[in-house]
């Protein structure tokens, strides 16, 4: 789910053509756009995370090559995997002091979803990250991240390829079930561990008359998936029929 | 009907031309008798004429559009001048039965503000054919309706979980254990509480026939019942933790919230009998009553009250989520208070020294 809603993620960085909530590839012509400043600053931010999803493919690939196996990959990118996935926070901040056109709300879901997902589960139940499950989001995060920033980046200068739009509307389609197969398996390898130890919980009696089980949250948080991921997928699904559509009546009349 | 546009033209000459008709526009206008209404659509600002030279009222014809797709939907005639959009409102919903009038949104032009239902044909009308806008606003409830869901559940719910209805709490535990007296006392302040919201939203609020969406009824019960749930479950725990400072913890508290509960009643009876002395009409202000002297240093008491009457039930049943709910509201509130802190300050800026708007000196 954080894999598809980062694809289906509303309006996107910057300015631009086709995006996805909006639903309009025309879109652009109509709205401000951010000055040469924040326009500037975005480009930069773009490149950073394309970058810094670059070195985690690439990290993948050596280990990969490396070890000879697929098994226990996540050990070797944990770092960037933390540091940039958590950078992505900065979004919030864009959409929040308004250099990007999205929802606050919206792009914070997305966010928080993933931040929650690596610290809070994989990053704190040390015995999930020896796991497949962890490998096939990450394996999905990685492609989305890379294809979405590049987009960004191309949009903000006004130079898309067809190439990058078409990709960022088209591999979502593998990209998304991977993405929440991955996630899911992991929190539910998580759960006995999380039960066993008793992790993030608080129980009664205390001084403050306040309970939390963090098993019972992580299981409400997997049922939350069977709602949410077919709208994001279906709402992508239609915005891609727009979006290439349009392109394409474009192409024609060129 | 030449006769007619001639007169017309004469008469537009005179008046001002308004922004957005030009020399030209109105020159091709001139020229092309197409229709009579679109020709008076075109129009600037024209002195509302009798539509019929011998008629002694003035009748106008409201042709009704859909906002989205243009299309006619229906025309609501003989309106007179002095009829309101409420009537407006009511003639199409005889004319289209499926729209009532609280659903029926109208706007002078598309994307501008909806028409409040008070206004007069004659303070909109521009000729004697008008054209509005019309957007479904969906289900709609009263707000009337709104509180008493709103108020009743939380009553209830908390009660359930007082009462101990079984599979709630483990059975065994329950019939155990002796309950401190603060558990009663809260499920007293509770319901006091409660009781008092239903009683002033049925004797003292003045609520406006306003209207508002279903969704906002569906969002407000959620947040309120899913609360009280939340809060009553601690409360009424078998394995409830009593405050760390004890009785003098409790009674401090419990007199507070009393005080608070006194206070916002007050507040809530003086702003539902406004006074309309001239230019200092609907300006709430203080009287006697000293409750009520907390409008000399706030522009909503009410909220104040209501967040000291929350934060005392918080500090008496040392309860987390209680404090999370009266955090929760807080924000809200204090959003609320600003807009309205606002108006205050853009209506009556001579009697606002000194105050803020929810928190005194604060906020």
């Amino acid at each position: 789910m954080a894999a598809a809603a980062a694809t289906a993620s509303t309006k996107g960085n910057g300015g631009g053509g086709g995006r996805a909530g909006a639903g309009e590839a025309s879109g652009s012509r109509k709205k401000k756009g951010p000055g040469p400043l924040a326009t500037a600053y975005l480009v930069i931010y773009n490149v950073v995370m394309t970058a810094g999803w670059l070195v985690i493919a690439v990290g993948l690939v050596r280990a990969y090559l490396a070890k000879g196996s697929y098994h226990s990959l996540y050990y070797s990118i944990e770092k960037p995997l933390k540091f940039f996935q958590t950078g992505a926070l900065l979004e919030i901040l864009h959409c929040a002091i308004g250099i990007v056109p999205s929802s606050v709300v919206l792009t914070s879901f997305q966010v928080m979803s993933r931040v929650f997902l690596i610290w809070a589960v994989t990053h704190s139940v040390k015995e999930v990250q020896s796991e497949d499950s962890v490998l096939l989001f990450v394996v999905a995060w990685t492609i989305t991240e890379i294809i979405r920033y590049s987009f960004y980046t191309f949009s903000l200068l006004n130079h898309l390829p067809y190439l990058i739009k078409w990709a960022r509307y088209t591999l979502f389609i593998v990209l998304y079930p991977m993405g929440v197969s991955g996630e899911l398996l992991t929190v539910y390898a998580a759960l006995p561990f999380v039960r066993q130890a008793g992790l993030y919980s608080i129980s009664l009696p205390n001084k403050y008359n306040f309970s939390f089980d963090y098993y019972t949250f992580l299981i409400l948080m997997m049922i939350s998936y069977i709602p949410i991921f077919p709208q994001l997928y279906f709402h992508m699904i239609h915005q891609r029929r727009k979006v290439l559509s349009h392109t394409e009546e474009h192409k024609k009349f060129e | 009907m030449f006769k007619r546009h001639r007169s017309l033209a004469s008469e537009r000459k005179r008046e001002l031309i308004s922004p957005g008709a030009t020399r030209s526009t109105l020159k091709n206008d001139m020229r092309n008798f197409h229709s009579l209404s679109q020709f008076i659509l075109a129009a600037g600002p024209l002195r509302s004429i009798p539509a019929v030279k011998h008629a002694k009222t003035t009748h106008f014809e409201i042709e009704i559009l859909d906002a989205q797709t243009r299309k006619q939907i229906c025309i609501v005639d003989k309106v007179t001048q002095k009829s309101t959009i409420q009537d407006v409102k009511q003639k199409f919903h005889k004319a289209c039965p499926k729209w009532c009038p609280s659903r029926v949104g109208l706007q002078l032009e598309r994307g501008g503000p909806f028409l409040k239902d008070y206004r007069t044909i004659q303070s909109i009308a521009v000729s004697s054919i008008i054209t509005l806008y019309f957007t479904d606003l969906g289900q709609q409830v009263s707000w009337t309706t709104v509180f008493l869901a709103e108020y009743t559940g939380p009553l209830l719910i908390y009660l359930l979980f007082y009462l101990r209805i079984p599979y709630i709490y483990d059975m065994k535990e329950s019939s155990r254990r002796l309950r401190h007296p603060v558990v009663h006392l809260a499920c007293f302040c509770h319901c006091i509480h409660y009781l008092r919201y239903l009683l002033e939203t049925l004797f003292v609020h003045k609520v406006s026939s306003g209207h508002t969406p279903l969704k906002n009824l569906i969002k407000s019960c959620a947040f309120y019942w899913g609360f009280t749930s939340w809060m009553a479950y601690y409360i009424n725990h078998p394995r409830y933790t009593p405050p760390s400072f004890g009785n003098k913890q409790i009674t401090i508290s419990a007199i507070n919230f009393l005080i608070c509960e006194a206070g916002n009643h007050f507040i809530n009876v003086v702003l539902a009998n406004p006074n309309h002395t001239g230019s200092n009409a609907c300006f709430p202000s203080p009287n006697y009553n000293p409750f009520t002297w907390m409008f000399f240093l706030v522009s909503c008491p009410n909220y104040t009250y209501e967040i000291g009457s929350w934060i005392s039930f918080t500090v008496m049943t040392q309860t987390l989520p209680v404090g999370i709910f009266t955090l929760l509201i807080t924000i809200q509130m204090s959003l609320w208070a600003q807009k309205k802190h606002k108006i205050y300050l853009k209506k009556f800026s001579s009697y606002m020294r000194r105050k803020s708007a929810m928190i005194p000196f604060i906020l």
